[in-house]
């Protein structure tokens, strides 16, 4: 079993996808069994016995367990699909290797962890030798990623090859006999997780031994601006994603939310800037209760909000990039006059800010998609601290920029703490959290499990993320 | 966490009342058109008790499953008897002379399986290129296509399987052009599906006027023939006795096109191409291949409805005689949620209010005509889920890019 | 990262593509297949397009004709500027619906419903001043349309409904009601005519001043003008107002408006109100100007009727006031020019010529339909003068 390690965005899944004859190779040889090989498309690499359990799902939720299973290569009878020997041959390899699953089930109906046994399945029925995960556990609970090992390793010892894409240190030293680790697109080394241990390949997945810290005063906090109690909010499915969550941000801070994505992050963010409304709890801003407010309220409040996705939500990317950064408050009586916007005076708004926050590459008539991405976040971040807001919700602010752009986000953030605002700052990488926070809570299955230090081990924020070591509770 | 029980316990019940509410609800819809059957000949009771009765019983039984979760079915249930209740009062004041000369039973039927007809062929296709996430608003231009070619096709090769041939070529071809726009070059479907039917309309028009002038599509062109069964004087099936063999082949492609979706290794590809194409992709379906044949077998399914009309039915074509017939197929794509049987149903039920709207005019010439927006009008609530929403396969008017 | 798909940021390579020449040339496609059609049938193409290009009488712009065919010319360009006036209204209607990333296809069915209001209004309510009654009869049918837009918008906004499909429905519907209400029996039809499917005729103060023309032979009626500044607003509503920019921005990208504090549902039922306004305005105009009647028969025969035109004109006219402003002229003239009152049938029979229209209509919207035959055109002509934005890795 062979695990690939590294950050984000090292280049672990697009590797992965070439394998799989999703992306072609540039450039370069692929061996199999030591023969050159080219895969350009899937099929080609069922062919040759390499199947890949994806990290979203590449299942159709409305067929049936066994129908997702054989799609592609399915049982005949005549000319029609043989259904119950296609839940035969399901309930032969389930057995087999331990993997079960009803064949008549609907995937959509399924949890989250029988899906996977689903996708694994699908690999093992088309003959499999090489069986690819990308990131396998990031969807699963500790006691569905317990099952997940137990499957793996029955899988290995009939003889199959496992390689495991992951960014998890523990479960790589738990898991696999070798590990490579990546780092921005380059194979840095490959071990033997025998000889290894946590901190040795931290230090080959990140490159550097001392954390990167952002230069920052210790500062007195003033007044708790941001106050939660009691929030429960439900997901789009009607799940419960936050259940009972209270914390306070003062003026002055920088308060994290640490955690596996998925566990109640963005209906938290959803909750707090009025996109989604809460089932029970109360939000203040000020000592003002905004709960009910919707996101012009809630803007109206004083809580900014630096969205988790420029592409899906904080920008309108054909839109110029003055009426950008009048997003929030074309409305106002600065920007337009009974229902007719003042182009002028978009631009007298947009120019000024497009120069303070260095955006490169566009002026006020520049359409948002014409920017890089580093730029296209300095567009959303001018335009919420131009709010002024007494609050900052800033959603994963730093996914997918260059160091530079990441750089130019933690200075401003850090500004906006010193300027004695309250700073909530929700992101997936740990590293982020520890230099930028004063405290960091964890949030696990949509509690806050834990609130910790920034000085606090990586240890103890892994056991915290991952449940902080409590036993599943009963459903 | 005591919630949570009793939450369970009322889940269950209700899955297992479900088969139950399924009996019920379409027992209401029977004892609704069983108030009115009372009223109307043979049976001819002169009361309106009787009906008013039952109708109460077919609305009850509605309001009870619409509570037991199946929205749908219940409120058909309730409008039945409500549409019962009212056509048997009404029917009770008519004049029996005038009833007998509407309510011919044996009519009715066989003009809404020609009325029906046009409409399942088109739904069919609409169901196969929908069931493959292509949205075909063409089915009207291709069904168009197919009027006008087979009829053509029956006049160069002298007979009417020539002339379906031809049309369904035609009818293939432009959907191949639709096609060709919405997966090949990702087009917007709906506007794509716009240009086929005005192009069709050109099209058939133009070649029309060219080949034919004023004078029309001449008489005496093969026909498809009718299908004569020894059925006469039997109550029911009486109906069926004199057929066109085009009709007969409708009925047959529904379980065929069923089959072919739901239980081949084809249908479970086309499914998976509508509902996830990545998904399908990564397993080594061609998403495209699959997307194409849909498509163009649709187009050859819509132009069967136009053949059906011109070689047929009407034994002419005249210009944009499908006249709208391609919508209501759309809407009995969407009134039959996706599936065959679905659409056959709402395709009948369509045929039903068509061949009524015909024969009603002895009572009230005007009101007659409001029948006719029945189909859209009952879409028009289905879309709006009033009454049970109607869910298109997931990846339906996406176009598929490879990343 | 996905972005959201609607019509309108699908669309919107073809709405930015540099100036005019994308549509000119998408146009220039339309006529040369259609040329070749003629040609294939054994007309000659080009003095086929020239008798096409003179029935419409926009030779009446030439300085050089002389003072017979410039009469004429006036008399063909009264015709098509007539057809050019409900076109305008109803590519605004089927425009400002794609901007909000919507498919208005029901501009037939407001069409229709503002005509019917506008008849009824219009031949009724006999005991009104001239200037009351036609006041009346526009806002009556202009409010019908609205109406009838509005339940597509409604329904999108409550319950989600797919305008695409309950436009189409409510077309229909709308012919039938026509049908109904106008036919024979019908509680509209006509109190003179009693074996003929028509409505009563607008009564003569209802009906709108003819400014260019003779009133009796179909001259223009100045409803071209209020078309026109129906336009300017249009123009103004699109680029520098409030509820514009709402409409806009959900159009291109509904998470980043709702972001924003705009309500998406809210900007659906109020864009296809204003979509409605403006077609059953175009019907309006139409009845009170220059056809008085309504007849069922012409609402039965709308499969290719001015509503759907309204698809075309905005699609070509790239969804801005101008572009529609040309393409109605565009289409206002074809009809015109390929009617049988105008087009000489010694060169192209005009019955053909009509549904050549419609081909070439078809051509233009299904060239329109693929962004990707629009960028490759941009990208010849820049040669990525731009660079791809950069994607950010998922």
């Amino acid at each position: 079993m062979h695990a690939l390690l590294g950050e984000n965005g090292a280049g672990k899944s697009t590797l992965m996808s070439v394998l799989y004859g999703l992306y072609r190779p540039d450039e370069g040889v692929l061996r199999l069994e030591g023969e050159p090989t080219t895969i350009d498309s899937p099929r080609r690499a069922i062919e040759l016995g390499i199947g890949m359990v994806h990290q979203h799902f590449m299942l159709v939720p409305v067929m049936t367990v066994a129908e997702n299973i054989v799609l592609a290569d399915e049982p005949r009878r005549g000319l029609l699909l043989d259904v119950r020997a296609a839940a035969e041959r399901v309930r032969e390899l389930s057995d087999r290797y331990g993997l079960a699953v009803d064949p008549y089930a609907r995937v959509g109906d399924v949890s989250v962890g029988t899906q996977q046994r689903v996708e694994i399945l699908r690999a093992l029925y088309r003959g499999a030798d090489v069986l690819i995960l990308d990131e396998p556990t990031a969807v699963l609970t500790a006691q569905e990623t317990a099952e997940l090992f137990k499957i793996l390793r029955a899988l290995t010892a009939e003889g199959k090859s496992v390689a495991f894409i992951s960014h998890k240190l523990r479960e790589v030293l738990a898991i696999s006999d070798r590990v490579s680790v990546l780092r921005r697109g380059k194979k840095v080394a490959t071990v033997d997780t025998a000889g290894a241990t946590e901190e040795s390949l931290a230090k080959l997945m990140v490159g550097r031994e001392v954390l990167f810290r952002v230069a920052k005063e210790a500062r007195a906090t003033g007044d708790a601006l941001l106050r939660v109690a009691g929030l429960e909010v439900d997901d789009d499915r009607g799940l419960h994603a936050v259940r009972d969550v209270s914390f306070e941000v003062h003026g002055g801070e920088i308060v994290g939310v640490a955690g596996v994505d998925d566990n109640g992050q963005a209906e938290l963010v959803e909750a707090l800037t009025g996109l989604r409304r809460p089932l029970a709890g109360t939000i203040e801003v000020a000592g003002h209760d905004v709960t009910a407010a919707g996101v012009r309220g809630k803007l109206a409040a004083g809580i900014g909000h630096i969205a988790e996705d420029r592409h899906r939500r904080g920008l309108v990317l054909d839109f110029s990039l003055s009426e950008n950064l009048c997003l929030r408050e074309y409305r106002k009586p600065l920007l337009s006059r009974l229902g007719l916007l003042s182009p002028k005076k978009m631009n007298q708004r947009a120019g000024p800010l497009l120069e303070e926050y260095d955006v490169r590459g566009g002026s006020c008539d520049t359409l948002a998609s014409a920017l890089s991405g580093g730029n296209q976040q300095k567009v959303v971040i001018a335009r919420e601290i131009a709010q002024e807001p007494a609050v900052l919700v800033a959603a994963q602010p730093t996914r997918g920029l260059d160091v530079g752009a990441i750089e130019f986000v933690h200075r401003r953030l850090v500004e906006q703490r010193d300027a004695g605002r309250a700073v909530l700052l929700v992101s997936l990488e740990l590293d982020e959290l520890r230099s930028l926070a004063d405290r960091v809570l964890v949030l696990y299955d949509g509690q806050i499990v834990a609130e910790l230090a920034p000085e606090a081990s990586e240890e103890e924020f892994g056991v915290a993320m991952l449940g902080g070591g409590q036993r599943e509770q009963p459903a | 966490m005591s919630a949570a029980p009793a939450a369970l316990a009322r889940g269950l019940g209700r899955a297992r009342s479900a088969e139950r509410s399924v009996w019920v609800g379409w027992g209401g819809v029977a004892l609704g058109f069983l108030a009115f059957y009372l009223a109307l000949p043979p049976l001819l009771i002169r009361s309106a008790v009787p009906s008013l009765v039952v109708s109460a019983a077919a609305v009850a039984a509605g309001a009870w499953t619409v509570g037991a979760g199946r929205r749908r079915l219940g409120w058909g249930a309730v409008v039945a008897g409500v549409f019962g209740a009212i056509g048997a009062v009404a029917a009770t004041r008519s004049a029996v002379g005038n009833l007998e000369n509407v309510v011919v039973w044996s009519a009715l039927v066989a003009a809404m399986l020609r009325y029906a007809t046009p409409l399942t062929f088109a739904a069919l296709g609409g169901v196969v290129s929908e069931r493959s996430g292509v949205v075909n608003i063409g089915l009207e231009g291709m069904m168009l296509t197919g009027a006008f070619f087979a009829i053509w096709g029956a006049d160069q090769t002298g007979g009417w399987v020539g002339g379906l041939l031809v049309g369904m070529l035609a009818g293939g071809l432009l959907a191949l052009v639709h096609a060709v726009f919405a997966i090949s070059l990702r087009a917007d479907q709906i506007v794509s599906g716009t240009a086929i039917n005005l192009l069709a309309l050109g099209i058939t028009g133009y070649v029309f006027l060219h080949d034919y002038g004023n004078q029309g599509t001449p008489e005496g062109l093969p026909q498809a023939p009718d299908v004569h069964l020894p059925l006469g004087g039997i109550p029911v099936l009486e109906s069926l006795q004199n057929l066109n063999v085009l009709v007969w082949l409708s009925l047959a492609l529904v379980p065929l096109v069923w089959l072919a979706i739901f239980r081949t290794p084809l249908g479970l590809r086309l499914r998976s191409v509508g509902e996830n194409p990545r998904a399908a992709a990564t397993v080594g379906i061609s998403v495209l291949r699959t997307r194409y044949l849909a498509v163009v077998a649709s187009g050859m399914l819509a132009a069967m409805g136009g053949a059906f009309l011109s070689i047929g039915f009407v034994h002419s074509f005249s210009q944009n005689m499908t006249a709208g017939r391609g919508f209501i197929a759309l809407a009995a794509v969407i009134f039959g949620k996706w599936r065959p049987g679905g659409a056959l149903a709402a395709a009948l039920l369509f045929g039903f209010s068509s061949a009524l709207a015909q024969r009603l005019p002895v009572f009230s010439p005007s009101t007659a005509t409001l029948l006719q927006a029945l189909p859209y009008v009952l879409t028009l609530v289905a879309v709006a889920g009033l009454i049970g929403r109607s869910t298109p396969p997931a990846a339906d008017g996406v176009p598929y890019t490879k990343e | 990262m996905s972005t959201p798909v609607t019509v309108a940021s699908r669309l919107s390579g073809y709405l930015r593509g540099g100036g005019i020449i994308t549509p000119l040339l998408t146009a220039l496609v339309a006529f040369l297949i259609g040329g070749v059609v003629v040609a294939i049938t054994g007309a000659n193409p080009f003095s086929t397009y020239k008798a096409i290009f003179d029935g419409s009488g926009l030779n009446w712009l030439f300085p050089w004709i002389s003072s017979t065919d410039r009469q004429t010319a006036a008399l063909n360009l009264q015709q098509t500027l007539l057809l050019t006036t409900p076109l305008i209204l109803v590519g605004m209607a089927v425009a400002y619906a794609f901007r909000a990333g919507l498919f208005n296809i029901g501009g037939q069915g407001q069409y229709l419903v503002g005509s019917f209001a506008a008849v009824w209004t219009g031949s009724t309510l006999g005991g009104l001043p001239a200037v009351v009654h036609v006041v009346v009869a526009i806002a009556a049918g202009t409010l019908a349309g609205a109406a009838w837009g509005g339940i597509a918008g409604v329904l999108k906004a409550t319950t989600g409904a797919n305008e695409v499909i309950s436009t189409i429905m409510l077309n229909y519907c709308a012919l039938w009601i026509g049908v109904w209400a106008f036919g024979l029996g019908g509680p509209l039809h006509s109190s003179s005519q009693k074996s003929v499917p028509i409505s009563n005729e607008v009564l003569q103060g209802a009906k709108l001043p003819v400014f260019w023309g003779d009133a009796e032979l179909q001259g223009l009626h100045i409803g071209f003008f209020v078309s026109l500044v129906m336009l300017a607003l249009f123009w103004v509503l699109l680029n520098r107002s409030v509820a514009g920019y709402e409409a806009r921005a959900v159009g291109f990208n509904p998470d980043a408006a709702e972001y924003g504090g705009i309500d998406a549902g809210r900007t659906f039922a109020r864009v296809m109100l204003l979509c409605g306004a403006f077609a059953g305005l175009a019907g309006t105009l139409d009845v009170l100007g220059w056809q008085f009647t309504v007849a069922t028969n012409d609402i039965q025969n709308s499969s290719a009727g001015i509503g759907f035109l309204g698809i075309a004109v905005a699609l070509l006219g790239r969804n801005t006031a101008v572009g529609v402003f040309f393409s109605s002229l565009l289409f206002g003239a074809l009809l015109n020019g390929t009617s049988v009152r105008n087009l000489d049938p010694a060169v192209f029979p005009p019955e053909l010529a009509g549904n050549l229209t419609l081909i070439v209509q078809g051509l233009i919207v299904l060239l329109v339909s693929a962004p990707v035959l629009v960028t490759s055109v941009l990208a010849l002509r820049r040669r990525g003068a731009r660079g791809e934005p950069k994607e950010a890795e998922a």
